[in-house]
């Protein structure tokens, strides 16, 4: 049977975890843990406002040294190892499935043609989302972000990335690469091999526009530039992505990937032959 | 202009099956491609004859060599549609190094359709409540 839960991954924002006001005034009534890290000075105020049940306390340091961060800044200011302590917080919760989400989420919602508009059923949703994780051998399923659909939306389809809210098994468990763009350097690197991550743009989440909400990643993004966070990308695949500018208004440095270079194609089993 | 051929085209079984509207199925094309064009290794080769002419160790050229290959770009495309032409030895070799993935018993694609399905119903329910 089927147990799942909602991970907020949050730092520094026990006031402001807008993500879980969405949650519930989106009708999803089941499980929220607030994962927080050792090194948060306001754990005491997440537990305060949210219950010392809810909240979930990981060893930060330790997370950072079982992973490569592609750089030797020393700087844990970031989410990836929040996102690589929730397979082993699913485990010890006996958690079966979960949903990675940041903490800045202000609107869930239905992705059409017509324009996007608010679920009020998110337990329905999520299960439907479930039952695709579970029938089909993906690592993990997304909702797409509003920044998708800028310049028009493009029709519900199935994306071969991840980005923000990784809907997870705990027994297929993958590990994010890299302190930042662990996103991006995670969905390229399992992909080159043959791991699959979709985003279903049927299903919407919106979050600020990036580097403009204190705490959470901001002040490694206003440190080091887009740059520095594109080119871990490159680093870890240099044969299909590399760095370019984005944007006309706010012109920044962004990745850019060759998606025919970079993940296996996915082709319908009457092709194979071995089974002829 | 499009070249004649002489032997009956090979029977991908493409025509027969079209994946749903934004699925992320790839049905492969008919024409087989030459081995040659699935992958680009030039910078690839550019970076081993730099380490060819550098003075370095053995050991550290053998390193670096296994290193250059990280430029080599595949092209899954034509990697999918050589695998649809392919004996199934190699099906079973290019399967087992993650070359394609085959979508068993259409899982990703019913899957797929059945997701669509569910969302668009659970989103017409909210409009029809709301109208």
């Amino acid at each position: 049977m089927r147990k799942f839960a909602a991970f907020i991954l949050t730092h520094g924002r026990p006031d402001n975890v807008v993500t879980y006001k969405t949650l519930r005034a989106c009708g999803y009534t089941g499980d929220v843990f607030f994962i927080v890290d050792n090194e948060d000075a306001t754990v005491d105020r997440y537990r305060a406002n949210f219950g010392a049940k809810r909240v979930i306390v990981f060893d930060k340091k330790a997370h950072a040294d079982k992973i490569d961060e592609a750089n030797n800044f020393d700087n844990r200011n970031v989410i990836v190892h929040a996102r690589n302590a929730s397979f082993d917080i699913a485990e010890s919760l006996g958690v079966t499935h979960f949903v990675q989400l940041d903490d800045d989420y202000h609107f869930f919602g239905f992705r059409g043609n017509d324009g996007a508009k608010t679920i009020r059923r998110m337990d329905a949703v999520f299960d439907e989302v479930l039952d695709f994780l579970d029938s089909t051998p993906t690592l993990s399923v997304a909702f797409a972000q509003g920044g998708d659909s800028i310049g028009g939306f493009s029709g519900v389809k199935m994306k071969r990335k991840a980005m923000n809210s990784f809907f997870c098994r705990t027994d297929r468990r993958f590990t994010f690469l890299g302190s930042i763009n662990e996103d991006v350097n995670t969905y390229v690197v399992e992909g080159t091999r043959g791991g699959i991550f979709f985003t279903f743009t049927g299903l919407q989440l919106n979050q600020p526009m990036t580097q403009t909400n204190d705490g959470g990643m901001t002040d490694i993004y206003l440190k080091h530039g887009t740059y520095f966070k594109s080119f871990t990308s490159v680093l870890f695949c240099p044969s299909s992505v590399r760095v370019a500018m984005m944007g006309i208004n706010f012109p920044r440095m962004h990745h850019t990937i060759d998606w025919r270079a970079t993940c296996p194609k996915i082709v319908p089993h009457h092709i194979r032959r071995l089974d002829a | 202009m499009k070249q004649l051929t002489f032997l009956e085209r090979e029977e991908t079984g493409a025509k027969k099956y079209t994946a749903a509207a934004g699925s992320p199925l790839y049905i492969p094309k008919d024409r087989r491609p030459h081995i040659l064009e699935l992958r680009d290794n030039s910078k690839a080769q550019q970076l081993l004859r730099s380490i060819d002419a550098a003075h370095v160790t053995p050991e550290e050229k053998l390193f670096l060599a296994y290193a250059a290959q990280r430029h080599t770009v595949f092209n899954y495309e034509l990697i999918a549609d050589y695998y649809a032409h392919a004996t199934p030895e190699m099906q079973r070799l290019m399967e087992e190094s993650a070359l394609v993935i085959v979508d068993i018993e259409d899982a990703i694609e019913r899957g797929y359709v059945r997701l669509c399905e569910s969302i668009r119903r659970l989103h017409m329910e909210e409009v029809a409540r709301d109208a």
